[in-house]
């Protein structure tokens, strides 16, 4: 398994660089579309490491075809100079009536199947690339719908899913969606994603995907009871942390990745190749 | 009033209380779908409040006595809530009893232009670098700069201008920047709800 770290913005510049140099993490991922003013040579030279493209605001359930071509020719400029291992997104939704969530929201599976397949569909079309489609923190019983979804959606689109272990690991202590639901889809998955979680202010408690704090006792758990599941070649899993960004604290958690999936076999050269 | 008979399986169901105060407090306080609609009404008030703190001052702490109105009234006008968020914040303080507190110093102004030139420069995936805020209420602009360097992060200015710009015929206007350079002034643009 390799480990790498979410670069967001330029602030964690020169600590991603460190990690890398202390061999913590072995890639990057560039949350891109943050990138889109910055020249694509610029970025390859970033880091003397593999990189993997995440993308945040495609919208691509909610926009209109010529600002997704648009979006995607942007986008191709970055996978055609960065040749990452894959490039990632997210099945949710920014709006409800032409209206911004600053919570995202949750799609509902049972009855949304059918649009957003060929929305995945169309949205891999107009890249040129197959996409890893992310899995949502559920709050709502409808999360217990989503394993099934998603392991449809590759089957019948090909794209893949970048599985979040630590939203399922949300989903599971909000909603009660089993960990064993998702065996197939994180059998299939090469991309994770990793990260901390805290709870909701106010009663019953909910458990919210923050990027903020250290790894919880049973996301490890999880990770320990299904490494067989998740370690495979060409694997990554994207240590994610966007607030509280103490070095030390990153390290620490990264250290115990490490432990749980061993030194990655494979040289960064081989990585890329394997890409 | 509670009405125990409001749909709440998935998160779908949710979507209009997610951004109505009045709406979650048709929820029960013990069901995790109040939970869930209030986490999303506190990241817009954290949204708002943590990156123009001084708005509390006009409020007091909890900020309810801004949040909740301007929920109601934003609601009303079916607002987008895009990057324009802070400034019609502004637009609804300007009047509401808060009006004469508000004018007396322009810290808030600065603030809100900042705050959504900022929102701008993070949110927007257009192939614009720059955008540039005025007001009627002051010859200051506020330019918000795309992350331009992988090193960088986004930039936020306030220009003074010599020559001051015709002021924009709403309370707001902007216009955006195709380069990392401001020379030009195409006139300005309204802000869409």
């Amino acid at each position: 398994m390799r480990l790498g770290f979410n670069f967001t913005l330029g602030d964690t510049y020169d600590m991603v660089q460190r990690l890398l140099a202390e061999r913590h993490i072995d890639y990057c991922e560039f949350l891109i579309d943050n990138f889109f003013c910055v020249d694509p040579e610029e970025l390859s030279k970033a880091f003397d490491c593999p990189i993997g493209l995440h993308i945040m605001y495609s919208k691509f359930l909610e926009a209109d075809r010529p600002t997704l071509v648009d979006f995607a020719a942007r986008l191709r400029d970055y996978i055609d100079v960065l040749n990452p291992m894959y490039v990632s997104d997210h099945i949710l939704r920014f709006t409800h009536e032409g209206r911004a969530f600053f919570h995202l929201g949750e799609i509902d599976y049972s009855t949304e199947y059918e649009s957003v397949r060929d929305r995945v569909l169309a949205w891999q079309e107009i890249v040129g690339q197959r996409i890893h489609f992310e899995n949502y923190p559920s709050i709502m019983d409808g999360g217990r719908e989503a394993p099934a979804f998603f392991e449809r959606l590759m089957k019948e689109t090909g794209a893949g899913v970048l599985f979040d272990a630590s939203n399922a690991v949300c989903a599971h202590r909000n909603c009660g969606t089993p960990f064993e639901a998702w065996r197939n889809v994180i059998a299939e998955a090469r991309h994770f994603h990793v990260a901390g979680y805290r709870h909701s202010l106010v009663e019953p408690f909910i458990s919210l995907d923050t990027h903020a704090e250290a790894l919880a006792p049973d996301t490890l758990a999880f990770l320990r009871d299904f490494r067989s599941v998740f370690d495979k070649p060409g694997a990554t899993m994207t240590y994610e942390r966007d607030d509280r960004i103490e070095f030390d604290d990153i390290v620490a958690d990264l250290k115990l990745l490490r432990e749980l999936f061993g030194q990655p076999e494979e040289r960064r050269h081989d990585l890329a190749l394997s890409a | 009033m509670i009405l125990l008979s409001l749909p709440s399986r998935t998160d779908r169901d949710l979507y209009p209380a997610l951004m109505s105060p009045e709406l979650n407090a048709k929820y029960p306080t013990d069901q995790k779908a109040f939970v869930r609609i209030d986490v999303s009404l506190r990241m817009y008030w954290h949204t708002l409040f943590d990156i123009c703190p001084e708005l509390l001052e006009l409020s007091g702490l909890d900020g309810m006595s801004i949040f909740r109105p301007f929920m109601a009234w934003a609601g009303e006008k079916k607002l987008a809530f895009d990057w324009s968020y802070y400034l019609w914040v502004y637009a609804w303080l300007r009047q509401s009893p808060f009006k004469e507190r508000l004018l007396a110093d322009d810290k808030y102004l600065r603030s809100v232009m900042a705050a959504s030139a900022a929102r701008w420069a993070i949110l927007d995936r257009g192939r614009d670098c720059g955008i540039v805020i005025g007001c009627a209420d002051t010859t200051n602009l506020v330019i918000g700069w795309k992350c331009r360097s992988v090193r960088l992060g986004r930039e936020i200015e306030l220009i003074e201008p010599e020559e001051p710009l015709p002021a924009p015929p709403d309370i707001f206007g902007y216009f955006t920047l195709q380069s990392f350079e401001l020379d030009l002034f195409p006139g300005w643009q309204s802000l869409a709800r």
